[in-house]
């Protein structure tokens, strides 16, 4: 059987139950309630980390991008409450640049790249509170956290610049 | 030669409803951007996620036989779930996989207990009742569609299951689906093939489709 074909059968297997068995009626907006009230219930909305230090000739939003194309590491620190981190990124030639970060204290959880119009990544900060990402492309980003503990919302860097 | 090719009167009678019918490729592509946004701290990332994947959810939910009430249950779960465990997902650009994986495997647990608890229940009941249609566009479909519909509801009831979950996902897991199906892993490939043949056999007899 061609692909052709089966991608044409599988669409027919669509059509039918689509019309047959639609969803209910309010099905889309009684969902997108449930879900943003669980957001809101189990207090998770984002929180915002603060700056509260850049060394070596840290680039931030806003400043001149020539004096990242010196190539020079630097080192952001962020904090919120208890959580302190640091932020080291080297900028990168072909292969792009490598953040590495240490977060204290250090507990179970996922951290996310988030840069615009490029898909997120993300990895697990390791025991030791410590993760990295390499070859991510210049430009605007944010790391957002995610404690696996829902006692504790994600919360979020302000946009830097690497 | 037989007359009609099926996404003719897909393309007829798709006019004006639901994106679920969208190719599940372009369907996880836009779950996976509205994702993103909602991680970028952009609320309506998530109303548009939820926009996009409820009904490809509700499908899949349904496939297991479960009863409106209880499908709407498993797909508010599997929200929910989602809130809960957005840490548990690592790349974004498999959200819709994991939405209907969880979303698979609650249908699965309920339609277990369900089955325990009332083992005469016709779980295929729901799907045979004639859904309410607009005069106008009941009128225009019936006849492409009734043929159509008659082809997949012959089908044997794992076909159907099996086709279903297929259609509405992109690239489906067949680890799990061998075990909601009670089918070895292997076999699903093969059944699956043997399903989309008996359903081009019935096209191509009912007049639906090129032989």
């Amino acid at each position: 059987m061609s692909e052709m074909s089966r991608e044409r059968l599988l669409e027919v297997v669509r059509h039918v139950y689509d019309a047959r068995d639609p969803m209910p009626e309010g099905l889309v907006e009684r969902m997108q309630d449930a879900a943003a009230a669980e957001v809101s219930g189990l207090g998770l909305d984002l929180e915002l980390m603060l700056l509260v230090e850049q060394l070596e000739g840290a680039s931030v939003r806003g400043e001149s991008a020539t004096r990242r194309a010196a190539g020079t590491a630097y080192t952001l620190r962020f904090t919120l409450g208890e959580v302190d981190l640091l932020v080291r990124v080297a900028p990168g030639e072909g292969d792009g640049s490598r953040v590495d970060g240490w977060i204290a204290p250090a507990e179970e959880m996922t951290v996310r790249v988030l840069a615009a119009d490029q898909p997120s990544r993300a990895t697990a900060v390791a025991e030791t509170g410590r993760f990295e990402f390499a070859g991510l492309p210049q430009g605007l980003l944010r790391l957002r956290f995610e404690p696996q503990d829902l006692s504790r919302p994600p919360f979020a860097t302000p946009t830097f610049e690497i | 030669m037989a007359t009609a090719d099926p996404s003719a009167d897909v393309d007829a009678s798709a006019q004006g409803t639901r994106e679920v019918a969208d190719a599940p490729g372009s369907v996880w592509e836009r779950a996976t951007a509205a994702f993103d946004r909602w991680l970028a701290d952009d609320e309506e990332g998530l109303s548009e996620l939820v926009g996009v994947m409820t009904p490809v959810l509700w499908q899949v939910v349904r496939a297991y036989g479960l009863s409106h009430e209880l499908a709407e249950d498993v797909v508010q779960s599997t929200w929910l779930a989602l809130v809960r465990r957005q840490s548990s997902i690592i790349d974004s650009a498999a959200i819709g996989g994991w939405l209907t994986i969880t979303a698979r495997r609650e249908a699965w647990r309920t339609a277990q207990v369900q089955h325990r608890a009332d083992p005469t229940q016709d779980e295929d009941l729901a799907v045979h009742l004639p859904q309410q249609r607009s005069a106008e566009s009941a009128a225009v479909e019936r006849d492409g569609q009734d043929r159509l519909w008659a082809a997949v509801n012959a089908l044997p009831e794992r076909c159907r299951r099996l086709l279903r979950v297929v259609a509405f996902e992109h690239r489906p897991d067949y680890a799990t689906l061998a075990v909601d199906l009670g089918m070895p892993v292997g076999s699903i490939g093969p059944t699956r093939g043997r399903c989309l043949a008996k359903l081009r056999v019935a096209l191509i007899e009912a007049g639906d489709v090129d032989e």
